[in-house]
């Protein structure tokens, strides 16, 4: 374990200052040499795991995060860049938990961060939707072709065993319009999912008009997004409906509307982008 | 930096275009993010204002609606600034709402608008501000960050 802290803040310093210039691939490699002064400070770990992620150097940010989790599984920014880099490999189960998780974080410790994370968490949530979607729409048509296909090589089967002309005939009309009748019952299904879609007003914040994934309660009763409230919090300890005085710490969870709120996302992925 | 200002306002865009306006009050242009021009008619039979209309225009910063809108009458052909103790002659509004201290996130440019015409609307005195051609010729605030007296609320 190599521990030269003083060498390793130096070359940290260093980085950030490339990082800042935007020299990403310097930034990276003044990391590295801080982390092999110092292995034991997670901050050199989450850094470097930034400059990674400006690489798009997916694995490695993800090695890095892992690291400094394993020094500090509180850290923030590690659950964060996880969360981006995992949501780039389209690992969307792992980026919704990291970043689920490092909005917690923030919201439990006040970081400024936290409108940011929010919208993070909203855009996994919603890349995994779409590509569930996506998924299960390639399911049904496939489905709708394989049933077809069945029905054509019995239609045919059918039709071949039977000598009689208009028999056979009218034989192949049935099948032809049984045929027609389950192609319309597919499109139909179809149909019916691209109808007009409207998110519930219940689940929108009146300050940002986006959707909610953690309301808090004030002590007028108005539910407000823990991102947005704290936001305005900050700007004014004024409650905004009534104008009377609100701390961050009268804010109680909404946990029934938070439950109905992810409900409804993990079915309409879609109500991110309203 | 956070990005709240310009999603907040594509949906209330979005909003707006897919639901109409109050009687009054009409959206003139909104092509960005960054300002908005809106005509305002007061529709009971106040003397004062029959038959005109009204332009404003709305500057958003990038932490509206944390922050409030600058919202300003602009004069031009048609559109003269409304006579009213509370609005200079230069378009600025005095409205404990636009200030920092008097503005609330829930907020929104209908309801804005809507509380500039009622403002209008319940007005009997014709007459700009006390001291208006000082003003208007001294002041080089930035109309949210003027410390305005709100003396006569019942106005």
């Amino acid at each position: 374990m190599a521990r030269d802290t003083v060498k390793a803040g130096l070359l940290k310093t260093d980085g950030n200052k490339r990082f800042q210039d935007g020299d990403f691939v310097g930034a990276e490699s003044l990391y590295s040499k801080a982390i092999i002064a110092d292995d034991t400070n997670p901050a050199l770990y989450t850094n470097r795991a930034m400059a990674r992620l400006k690489l798009g150097l997916w694995d490695s940010v993800i090695a890095d995060c892992q690291a400094c989790l394993k020094l500090n599984d509180e850290s923030m920014k590690a659950h964060y860049y996880l969360a981006q880099a995992y949501l780039e490999l389209r690992a969307f189960d792992d980026a919704v938990t990291h970043a689920n998780r490092a909005r917690e974080i923030c919201a439990h410790t006040n970081d400024k961060s936290l409108t940011q994370v929010t919208t993070l968490v909203l855009r996994c949530k919603k890349d995994r939707w779409e590509d569930s979607e996506k998924k299960r729409k390639r399911a049904h048509k496939e489905l709708e072709e394989d049933v077809l296909t069945m029905m054509r090589r019995e239609k045919a089967d059918v039709t071949e065993s039977i000598s009689d002309d208009g028999d056979r005939r009218q034989v192949a009309e049935e099948w032809d319009d049984k045929m027609a009748q389950l192609s319309r019952v597919f499109e139909a299904a179809r149909a019916n999912e691209d109808k007009r879609r409207e998110v519930p007003e219940w689940a929108i914040d009146d300050i940002t008009f986006a959707f909610m994934i953690d309301p808090v309660i004030t002590v007028s009763g108005q539910t407000y997004e823990r991102a947005s409230i704290m936001e305005h919090l900050r700007c004014s300890t004024t409650d905004p409906l009534t104008r009377e005085p609100l701390q961050p710490s009268d804010l109680r969870p909404n946990l029934a509307l938070r439950k109905a709120c992810e409900e409804f996302l993990d079915q309409n992925g879609w109500a991110v982008d309203w | 930096m956070s990005s709240l200002g310009t999603k907040r306002l594509g949906k209330e865009l979005a909003k707006q275009v897919s639901k109409s306006l109050p009687p009054g009050i009409t959206l003139v242009k909104a092509d960005d993010l960054q300002e908005w021009l809106l005509d305002i008619q007061v529709l009971d039979q106040n003397p004062i204002y029959a038959g005109e209309t009204y332009r404003l225009k709305f500057r958003f910063g990038k932490q509206y609606p944390i922050e409030p809108p600058e919202v300003v009458f602009t004069k031009q052909e048609n559109r003269p600034i409304p006579m009213h103790p509370h609005i200079y002659s230069n378009g600025i509004i005095c409205l404990d709402l636009l200030g920092s201290s008097g503005w609330s996130p829930v907020q929104n440019v209908e309801s804005v608008c809507m509380s500039i015409q009622s403002m209008l609307t319940g007005n009997t005195k014709n007459h700009r501000p006390e001291g208006d051609a000082d003003f208007v010729s001294t002041n080089k605030a930035r109309p949210k960050d003027i410390e305005f007296y709100y003396h006569d609320n019942e106005v």
